[in-house]
Protein backbone atom coordinates (compact mmCIF):
# COMPACT_ATOMS: atom_id res chain seq x y z
CA UNK A 1 0.00 0.00 0.00
CA UNK A 2 3.01 2.22 1.03
CA UNK A 3 4.49 1.82 -2.32
CA UNK A 4 1.33 2.07 -4.66
CA UNK A 5 0.69 5.13 -2.26
CA UNK A 6 4.12 6.44 -3.39
CA UNK A 7 3.89 6.20 -7.28
CA UNK A 8 0.56 8.47 -7.51
CA UNK A 9 2.40 11.48 -8.16
CA UNK A 10 3.98 9.43 -11.21
CA UNK A 11 0.56 8.54 -13.20
CA UNK A 12 -1.76 10.81 -11.54
CA UNK A 13 -0.78 14.28 -13.77
CA UNK A 14 -1.78 12.05 -17.06
CA UNK A 15 -4.86 11.29 -15.54
CA UNK A 16 -6.01 14.34 -14.50
CA UNK A 17 -5.45 16.00 -17.78
CA UNK A 18 -7.18 13.20 -19.45
CA UNK A 19 -9.98 13.81 -17.16
CA UNK A 20 -10.24 17.05 -17.38
CA UNK A 21 -9.41 17.85 -20.90
CA UNK A 22 -13.14 18.48 -21.72
CA UNK A 23 -13.02 21.66 -19.69
CA UNK A 24 -12.08 24.26 -22.02
CA UNK A 25 -14.33 26.13 -24.61
CA UNK A 26 -11.93 27.87 -26.94
CA UNK A 27 -12.88 31.03 -28.65
CA UNK A 28 -13.83 30.83 -32.19
CA UNK A 29 -11.50 31.37 -35.31
CA UNK A 30 -13.94 34.80 -35.91
CA UNK A 31 -12.14 36.60 -32.93
CA UNK A 32 -8.57 36.22 -33.70
CA UNK A 33 -7.26 38.75 -30.74
CA UNK A 34 -9.29 36.50 -27.86
CA UNK A 35 -7.59 33.24 -29.78
CA UNK A 36 -4.58 34.83 -29.29
CA UNK A 37 -4.76 35.42 -26.17
CA UNK A 38 -6.79 31.85 -25.23
CA UNK A 39 -3.16 30.22 -26.78
CA UNK A 40 -0.70 33.09 -24.71
CA UNK A 41 -1.92 32.07 -21.60
CA UNK A 42 -2.39 28.39 -22.40
CA UNK A 43 -4.60 27.89 -19.25
CA UNK A 44 -7.06 25.32 -20.71
CA UNK A 45 -8.42 23.78 -17.52
CA UNK A 46 -8.69 27.63 -16.36
CA UNK A 47 -12.70 26.52 -14.65
CA UNK A 48 -11.09 23.91 -12.70
CA UNK A 49 -8.11 25.82 -11.84
CA UNK A 50 -10.01 28.70 -10.64
CA UNK A 51 -12.04 26.21 -8.84
CA UNK A 52 -8.75 24.66 -7.23
CA UNK A 53 -7.37 27.68 -6.36
CA UNK A 54 -10.48 28.88 -4.62
CA UNK A 55 -10.02 26.14 -2.28
CA UNK A 56 -6.40 26.46 -1.61
CA UNK A 57 -7.23 30.09 -0.86
CA UNK A 58 -10.09 28.68 1.83
CA UNK A 59 -7.14 25.76 3.12
CA UNK A 60 -4.47 28.40 3.40
CA UNK A 61 -6.52 31.33 5.21
CA UNK A 62 -7.72 28.67 7.62
CA UNK A 63 -4.54 26.99 8.39
CA UNK A 64 -1.43 27.47 6.99
CA UNK A 65 -1.05 31.00 6.98
CA UNK A 66 -2.22 31.31 10.62
CA UNK A 67 0.47 28.78 11.42
CA UNK A 68 2.81 30.31 9.69
CA UNK A 69 2.55 33.41 11.16
CA UNK A 70 2.59 31.60 14.57
CA UNK A 71 5.76 30.45 13.73
CA UNK A 72 7.12 33.68 12.54
CA UNK A 73 5.72 35.43 15.93
CA UNK A 74 7.17 32.18 18.26
CA UNK A 75 10.29 31.63 16.72
CA UNK A 76 13.07 34.16 16.33
CA UNK A 77 14.77 34.82 13.25
CA UNK A 78 17.88 33.36 13.19
CA UNK A 79 16.68 30.31 14.40
CA UNK A 80 14.41 29.72 11.39
CA UNK A 81 17.04 30.84 9.22
CA UNK A 82 18.77 27.39 10.90
CA UNK A 83 15.65 25.56 10.20
CA UNK A 84 15.55 26.07 7.02
CA UNK A 85 19.28 25.64 5.99
CA UNK A 86 18.47 22.24 7.45
CA UNK A 87 15.50 21.48 5.29
CA UNK A 88 17.95 22.68 2.27
CA UNK A 89 20.50 20.03 3.63
CA UNK A 90 18.42 17.27 3.58
CA UNK A 91 17.34 18.23 0.48
CA UNK A 92 20.62 17.76 -1.12
CA UNK A 93 20.73 13.91 -2.47
CA UNK A 94 17.84 14.88 -4.82
CA UNK A 95 18.98 18.20 -5.61
CA UNK A 96 22.17 16.41 -6.90
CA UNK A 97 20.72 14.05 -8.68
CA UNK A 98 19.12 16.64 -10.85
CA UNK A 99 22.05 18.77 -11.12
CA UNK A 100 24.15 15.04 -12.49
CA UNK A 101 20.96 14.66 -14.25
CA UNK A 102 20.85 18.10 -16.18
CA UNK A 103 24.68 17.33 -17.41
CA UNK A 104 25.80 20.37 -14.97
CA UNK A 105 28.89 19.19 -13.59
CA UNK A 106 29.66 22.57 -11.98
CA UNK A 107 26.12 22.83 -10.00
CA UNK A 108 26.53 19.32 -8.96
CA UNK A 109 30.13 20.19 -7.59
CA UNK A 110 28.41 23.02 -5.79
CA UNK A 111 25.64 20.73 -4.44
CA UNK A 112 28.22 18.04 -3.34
CA UNK A 113 30.69 20.57 -1.22
CA UNK A 114 27.72 22.41 0.18
CA UNK A 115 26.75 18.79 1.78
CA UNK A 116 30.03 17.86 2.82
CA UNK A 117 30.57 21.63 4.46
CA UNK A 118 27.17 22.47 5.96
CA UNK A 119 26.42 18.49 7.15
CA UNK A 120 30.15 18.98 9.14
CA UNK A 121 31.22 22.66 9.47
CA UNK A 122 27.96 23.78 9.42
CA UNK A 123 26.11 21.38 12.33
CA UNK A 124 23.95 18.95 10.24
CA UNK A 125 23.18 21.97 7.73
CA UNK A 126 22.08 24.71 10.13
CA UNK A 127 24.40 26.76 9.28
CA UNK A 128 25.44 27.86 5.46
CA UNK A 129 28.58 27.95 6.00
CA UNK A 130 29.40 26.79 2.07
CA UNK A 131 27.82 29.70 0.57
CA UNK A 132 30.20 31.98 2.40
CA UNK A 133 33.06 29.43 1.25
CA UNK A 134 32.41 29.85 -2.23
CA UNK A 135 29.34 27.50 -2.59
CA UNK A 136 26.52 29.06 -3.03
CA UNK A 137 23.41 27.80 -3.48
CA UNK A 138 21.14 27.09 -6.71
CA UNK A 139 17.49 25.33 -7.82
CA UNK A 140 17.61 22.07 -9.13
CA UNK A 141 14.53 19.73 -9.62
CA UNK A 142 13.29 16.89 -11.52
CA UNK A 143 10.79 19.32 -13.38
CA UNK A 144 14.09 21.87 -14.61
CA UNK A 145 15.62 18.30 -15.25
CA UNK A 146 12.88 17.70 -17.95
CA UNK A 147 13.09 20.91 -19.34
CA UNK A 148 16.81 20.53 -19.84
CA UNK A 149 15.33 17.47 -21.97
CA UNK A 150 13.49 19.30 -24.45
CA UNK A 151 10.18 18.91 -21.91
CA UNK A 152 7.59 21.97 -22.77
CA UNK A 153 5.77 23.08 -19.50
CA UNK A 154 2.55 21.91 -20.87
CA UNK A 155 -0.44 23.91 -19.97
CA UNK A 156 -0.99 25.11 -16.63
CA UNK A 157 -2.14 23.26 -13.79
CA UNK A 158 -3.31 24.84 -10.21
CA UNK A 159 -3.59 21.53 -7.83
CA UNK A 160 -5.06 21.42 -4.46
CA UNK A 161 -2.52 22.16 -1.69
CA UNK A 162 0.57 21.84 -4.40
CA UNK A 163 -0.71 25.48 -5.91
CA UNK A 164 0.68 26.73 -8.95
CA UNK A 165 1.63 23.87 -11.44
CA UNK A 166 2.15 22.62 -15.22
CA UNK A 167 2.10 18.22 -15.60
CA UNK A 168 5.93 18.53 -16.21
CA UNK A 169 6.66 20.27 -12.72
CA UNK A 170 4.04 17.89 -11.21
CA UNK A 171 5.53 15.24 -13.00
CA UNK A 172 8.74 16.33 -11.58
CA UNK A 173 7.36 16.59 -7.99
CA UNK A 174 6.41 12.84 -7.99
CA UNK A 175 9.71 12.12 -9.38
CA UNK A 176 11.90 13.94 -6.74
CA UNK A 177 9.95 12.50 -3.72
CA UNK A 178 10.84 8.81 -5.00
CA UNK A 179 14.19 10.05 -5.91
CA UNK A 180 14.66 11.51 -2.41
CA UNK A 181 16.79 9.24 0.21
CA UNK A 182 14.32 9.99 3.05
CA UNK A 183 11.46 8.63 1.45
CA UNK A 184 12.73 4.84 1.31
CA UNK A 185 15.35 4.45 4.75
CA UNK A 186 13.94 2.97 7.54
CA UNK A 187 10.88 2.21 9.12
CA UNK A 188 8.76 2.20 12.23
CA UNK A 189 6.15 5.02 13.73
CA UNK A 190 8.92 7.09 14.45
CA UNK A 191 10.50 7.13 10.85
CA UNK A 192 7.19 7.79 9.58
CA UNK A 193 6.57 10.65 11.84
CA UNK A 194 9.80 12.49 11.54
CA UNK A 195 9.06 12.31 7.60
CA UNK A 196 5.90 13.69 8.47
CA UNK A 197 7.59 16.79 10.58
CA UNK A 198 9.84 17.34 8.03
CA UNK A 199 7.34 17.92 4.96
CA UNK A 200 4.66 19.63 7.63
CA UNK A 201 8.06 21.83 8.30
CA UNK A 202 8.85 22.10 5.27
CA UNK A 203 5.53 23.76 4.14
CA UNK A 204 5.16 26.07 6.83
CA UNK A 205 8.77 27.47 6.57
CA UNK A 206 8.36 27.88 2.40
CA UNK A 207 5.13 29.70 3.42
CA UNK A 208 6.22 32.12 6.28
CA UNK A 209 9.17 33.23 3.82
CA UNK A 210 6.09 34.29 1.81
CA UNK A 211 4.09 35.74 4.09
CA UNK A 212 4.31 39.52 2.77
CA UNK A 213 4.38 38.55 -0.80
CA UNK A 214 1.42 36.75 -1.38
CA UNK A 215 -0.61 39.08 0.85
CA UNK A 216 0.72 41.86 -1.28
CA UNK A 217 -0.26 40.22 -4.54
CA UNK A 218 -3.64 40.06 -3.39
CA UNK A 219 -3.90 42.82 -2.68
CA UNK A 220 -2.89 44.65 -5.57
CA UNK A 221 -3.87 42.51 -8.54
CA UNK A 222 -7.36 42.90 -9.78
CA UNK A 223 -7.01 39.49 -11.10
CA UNK A 224 -4.25 37.36 -8.19
CA UNK A 225 -5.19 34.02 -10.36
CA UNK A 226 -3.83 35.28 -13.48
CA UNK A 227 -0.74 36.83 -11.40
CA UNK A 228 -0.27 34.02 -9.63
CA UNK A 229 -0.25 32.04 -12.91
CA UNK A 230 2.13 34.86 -14.52
CA UNK A 231 4.36 34.70 -11.57
CA UNK A 232 4.91 31.35 -11.47
CA UNK A 233 5.71 30.88 -15.25
CA UNK A 234 8.23 33.48 -14.90
CA UNK A 235 9.77 32.50 -11.77
CA UNK A 236 9.98 28.91 -13.52
CA UNK A 237 11.53 30.24 -16.63
CA UNK A 238 14.14 32.18 -14.95
CA UNK A 239 15.20 29.47 -12.90
CA UNK A 240 15.62 27.12 -16.02
CA UNK A 241 17.71 29.68 -17.77
CA UNK A 242 19.71 30.41 -15.15
CA UNK A 243 20.56 26.17 -15.02
CA UNK A 244 21.07 26.19 -19.17
CA UNK A 245 23.36 29.54 -19.05
CA UNK A 246 25.03 27.93 -15.76
CA UNK A 247 28.30 26.75 -18.44
CA UNK A 248 30.99 26.90 -16.27
CA UNK A 249 34.46 24.95 -17.51
CA UNK A 250 35.38 22.23 -15.15
CA UNK A 251 38.74 22.60 -16.00
CA UNK A 252 40.81 23.31 -12.87
CA UNK A 253 41.65 26.84 -12.19
CA UNK A 254 45.49 25.49 -11.81
CA UNK A 255 45.62 23.22 -15.51
CA UNK A 256 45.78 25.16 -18.62
CA UNK A 257 42.60 26.22 -19.85
CA UNK A 258 40.71 25.55 -23.02
CA UNK A 259 40.89 28.46 -25.21
CA UNK A 260 36.57 29.33 -25.30
CA UNK A 261 37.22 29.74 -21.53
CA UNK A 262 39.23 32.51 -20.84
CA UNK B 1 31.19 60.99 -0.82
CA UNK B 2 30.90 57.71 -2.95
CA UNK B 3 30.96 54.67 -0.91
CA UNK B 4 33.74 52.01 -1.66
CA UNK B 5 31.27 49.51 -2.80
CA UNK B 6 30.01 51.82 -5.41
CA UNK B 7 33.28 52.59 -6.48
CA UNK B 8 34.21 48.93 -6.61
CA UNK B 9 30.89 48.63 -8.47
CA UNK B 10 31.46 50.87 -10.90
CA UNK B 11 34.68 49.40 -11.79
CA UNK B 12 34.03 45.86 -12.36
CA UNK B 13 30.93 46.88 -14.18
CA UNK B 14 33.61 48.86 -16.58
CA UNK B 15 36.18 46.05 -16.60
CA UNK B 16 33.77 43.16 -17.49
CA UNK B 17 32.51 44.97 -20.44
CA UNK B 18 35.99 44.58 -22.09
CA UNK B 19 36.65 47.31 -24.88
CA UNK B 20 33.67 48.09 -25.86
CA UNK B 21 32.94 51.96 -24.66
CA UNK B 22 29.71 52.65 -25.76
CA UNK B 23 28.46 49.56 -23.92
CA UNK B 24 31.06 50.49 -20.81
CA UNK B 25 29.81 54.16 -20.80
CA UNK B 26 26.33 52.99 -20.57
CA UNK B 27 26.31 50.21 -18.28
CA UNK B 28 28.21 52.55 -16.21
CA UNK B 29 25.38 55.51 -16.24
CA UNK B 30 23.07 52.98 -15.50
CA UNK B 31 24.89 51.03 -12.61
CA UNK B 32 25.14 54.74 -11.23
CA UNK B 33 21.94 55.69 -11.61
CA UNK B 34 20.27 52.48 -9.88
CA UNK B 35 22.81 53.37 -7.03
CA UNK B 36 20.96 56.76 -6.87
CA UNK B 37 17.99 55.68 -7.26
CA UNK B 38 17.94 53.14 -4.89
CA UNK B 39 19.97 55.26 -2.12
CA UNK B 40 16.84 57.56 -2.55
CA UNK B 41 14.69 55.18 -1.81
CA UNK B 42 16.08 53.17 1.03
CA UNK B 43 16.38 56.99 2.70
CA UNK B 44 12.40 57.71 2.54
CA UNK B 45 11.99 53.63 3.84
CA UNK B 46 14.55 54.30 6.23
CA UNK B 47 13.94 57.93 7.35
CA UNK B 48 11.39 59.47 9.63
CA UNK B 49 8.01 60.25 8.86
CA UNK B 50 4.13 59.11 8.65
CA UNK B 51 3.23 56.43 5.70
CA UNK B 52 1.80 59.19 3.81
CA UNK B 53 4.64 61.41 3.76
CA UNK B 54 7.08 58.54 2.70
CA UNK B 55 4.16 57.73 -0.21
CA UNK B 56 4.37 61.25 -1.25
CA UNK B 57 7.87 61.37 -1.09
CA UNK B 58 8.15 57.83 -3.06
CA UNK B 59 5.63 59.39 -5.30
CA UNK B 60 8.22 62.54 -6.49
CA UNK B 61 11.16 60.21 -6.84
CA UNK B 62 9.17 57.40 -8.52
CA UNK B 63 7.30 60.09 -10.89
CA UNK B 64 10.98 61.32 -11.82
CA UNK B 65 12.82 58.00 -11.92
CA UNK B 66 10.42 55.85 -13.54
CA UNK B 67 9.03 55.71 -17.57
CA UNK B 68 5.57 55.55 -16.06
CA UNK B 69 3.48 56.43 -19.06
CA UNK B 70 5.61 54.14 -21.10
CA UNK B 71 5.26 51.34 -18.48
CA UNK B 72 1.38 51.98 -18.68
CA UNK B 73 1.18 51.72 -22.12
CA UNK B 74 3.06 48.45 -22.31
CA UNK B 75 0.36 47.08 -19.45
CA UNK B 76 -2.54 48.05 -21.24
CA UNK B 77 -0.96 46.07 -24.43
CA UNK B 78 -3.32 45.91 -27.80
CA UNK B 79 -6.36 47.51 -25.62
CA UNK B 80 -3.68 51.05 -25.18
CA UNK B 81 -4.93 51.23 -29.13
CA UNK B 82 -8.24 50.37 -28.87
CA UNK B 83 -9.16 53.08 -25.67
CA UNK B 84 -10.77 55.99 -26.42
CA UNK B 85 -8.22 59.01 -25.58
CA UNK B 86 -10.41 59.97 -22.47
CA UNK B 87 -10.00 56.18 -21.41
CA UNK B 88 -6.51 56.93 -22.08
CA UNK B 89 -6.57 59.82 -20.17
CA UNK B 90 -7.98 58.25 -17.06
CA UNK B 91 -6.09 54.82 -17.43
CA UNK B 92 -2.50 56.63 -17.25
CA UNK B 93 -3.57 59.09 -14.26
CA UNK B 94 -4.61 56.06 -12.15
CA UNK B 95 -1.70 54.17 -13.12
CA UNK B 96 0.60 56.48 -11.54
CA UNK B 97 -1.46 56.07 -8.67
CA UNK B 98 -1.26 52.24 -8.44
CA UNK B 99 2.50 51.90 -9.79
CA UNK B 100 3.19 54.01 -6.50
CA UNK B 101 0.97 51.99 -4.39
CA UNK B 102 2.57 48.48 -5.50
CA UNK B 103 5.80 50.38 -5.08
CA UNK B 104 4.97 51.48 -1.44
CA UNK B 105 3.36 48.57 -0.16
CA UNK B 106 6.69 46.37 -1.60
CA UNK B 107 8.69 48.80 -0.02
CA UNK B 108 7.06 51.01 2.92
CA UNK B 109 7.05 47.91 5.61
CA UNK B 110 10.89 47.17 5.21
CA UNK B 111 12.21 49.48 7.80
CA UNK B 112 15.71 48.71 7.84
CA UNK B 113 15.86 47.82 3.62
CA UNK B 114 19.08 47.51 2.10
CA UNK B 115 20.91 46.44 -1.16
CA UNK B 116 24.15 45.69 -2.60
CA UNK B 117 25.17 46.42 -6.54
CA UNK B 118 25.87 43.70 -9.05
CA UNK B 119 26.81 43.69 -12.68
CA UNK B 120 25.60 45.51 -15.47
CA UNK B 121 24.80 44.45 -18.82
CA UNK B 122 23.55 45.61 -22.17
CA UNK B 123 19.96 44.08 -22.95
CA UNK B 124 18.78 44.64 -26.16
CA UNK B 125 18.43 48.69 -26.24
CA UNK B 126 18.17 48.92 -22.44
CA UNK B 127 20.68 48.67 -19.85
CA UNK B 128 20.03 45.36 -16.83
CA UNK B 129 21.62 46.14 -13.54
CA UNK B 130 21.43 43.47 -10.86
CA UNK B 131 20.72 44.24 -6.94
CA UNK B 132 20.56 42.16 -4.26
CA UNK B 133 17.95 43.64 -1.79
CA UNK B 134 17.94 42.79 1.65
CA UNK B 135 14.92 43.17 3.81
CA UNK B 136 14.48 42.02 7.64
CA UNK B 137 12.36 38.78 8.12
CA UNK B 138 12.86 38.04 4.63
CA UNK B 139 15.59 36.12 2.55
CA UNK B 140 17.69 37.93 -0.06
CA UNK B 141 15.83 38.44 -3.36
CA UNK B 142 17.67 39.21 -6.49
CA UNK B 143 16.46 42.02 -8.49
CA UNK B 144 17.35 43.72 -11.97
CA UNK B 145 16.22 46.81 -13.21
CA UNK B 146 16.36 47.83 -16.48
CA UNK B 147 17.30 51.12 -17.45
CA UNK B 148 16.62 52.70 -21.10
CA UNK B 149 18.67 55.80 -22.25
CA UNK B 150 21.19 55.34 -19.52
CA UNK B 151 23.75 57.58 -21.98
CA UNK B 152 21.46 60.67 -21.65
CA UNK B 153 18.32 60.30 -19.76
CA UNK B 154 18.35 57.17 -17.56
CA UNK B 155 14.68 55.72 -16.73
CA UNK B 156 13.05 52.63 -14.94
CA UNK B 157 11.40 50.48 -17.41
CA UNK B 158 10.86 47.51 -15.93
CA UNK B 159 11.89 45.88 -11.90
CA UNK B 160 12.65 42.07 -12.68
CA UNK B 161 12.56 40.09 -8.71
CA UNK B 162 13.67 36.71 -8.96
CA UNK B 163 12.67 36.51 -12.58
CA UNK B 164 9.60 37.81 -12.52
CA UNK B 165 8.69 41.38 -14.07
CA UNK B 166 6.80 43.16 -12.91
CA UNK B 167 5.47 45.19 -16.20
CA UNK B 168 4.90 41.66 -17.37
CA UNK B 169 2.90 40.47 -14.67
CA UNK B 170 1.04 43.69 -14.51
CA UNK B 171 -0.09 42.92 -18.41
CA UNK B 172 -1.06 40.07 -17.67
CA UNK B 173 -3.22 40.46 -14.90
CA UNK B 174 -5.44 43.78 -16.75
CA UNK B 175 -5.46 41.56 -19.56
CA UNK B 176 -7.16 38.77 -17.50
CA UNK B 177 -9.43 41.35 -15.94
CA UNK B 178 -10.15 42.36 -18.97
CA UNK B 179 -10.87 39.10 -20.60
CA UNK B 180 -13.48 38.05 -17.75
CA UNK B 181 -15.31 41.26 -17.91
CA UNK B 182 -15.86 41.56 -21.74
CA UNK B 183 -12.52 43.27 -22.80
CA UNK B 184 -14.43 46.60 -21.68
CA UNK B 185 -12.04 49.11 -20.76
CA UNK B 186 -14.03 51.10 -18.33
CA UNK B 187 -14.48 48.19 -16.03
CA UNK B 188 -10.91 48.03 -15.96
CA UNK B 189 -10.81 51.69 -15.12
CA UNK B 190 -13.51 51.57 -12.60
CA UNK B 191 -11.98 48.44 -10.54
CA UNK B 192 -8.46 50.31 -10.93
CA UNK B 193 -10.31 53.43 -9.11
CA UNK B 194 -11.83 51.22 -6.83
CA UNK B 195 -8.54 49.80 -5.87
CA UNK B 196 -7.03 53.48 -5.35
CA UNK B 197 -9.82 54.83 -2.98
CA UNK B 198 -9.11 51.39 -0.83
CA UNK B 199 -5.76 52.24 -0.49
CA UNK B 200 -5.64 55.53 0.39
CA UNK B 201 -8.46 54.89 2.71
CA UNK B 202 -6.61 52.27 4.26
CA UNK B 203 -3.37 54.57 4.42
Amino acid sequence: MRAFFRTVPLWLPSLLVVLLAGCATPPPASDPDALAYYKETNDPLEPFNRKMYAVNNALDSAVLRPVAKAYVFAVPEALRTGIHNVLDNLHTPVQLSNDMLEGKPRRAGDTYMRFLINTTVGCLGFFDVAAKWGYPDHDADFGMTLAEWGVGPGPYLYLPVLGPNDPRDFAGFGVDIAADPFTWVGQGAAVTALGYSRWALTAVDARSRLLGTLSNIKKTALDPYATFRSLYRQHRKSQIEEMENDNRSTVPVWFPQPASAR
Amino acid sequence: MPSRRFLLTVSAAWLALGARGQAQSASAAATAFVQATGDKLVGVVNGPGSAQQKRQALTRIIDTVVDVDGVARFCLGRFWRQASSQQQQSYMNLFHQVLVTNITSKLGEYQGVRFAMGRAVPDGDNVAVDTTVYRPNNPPTDVKWLIANAGSDPKIVDVVAEGTSLRLTQRSDYASYLNHNNNNIDALISAMHHQVEQDLASG
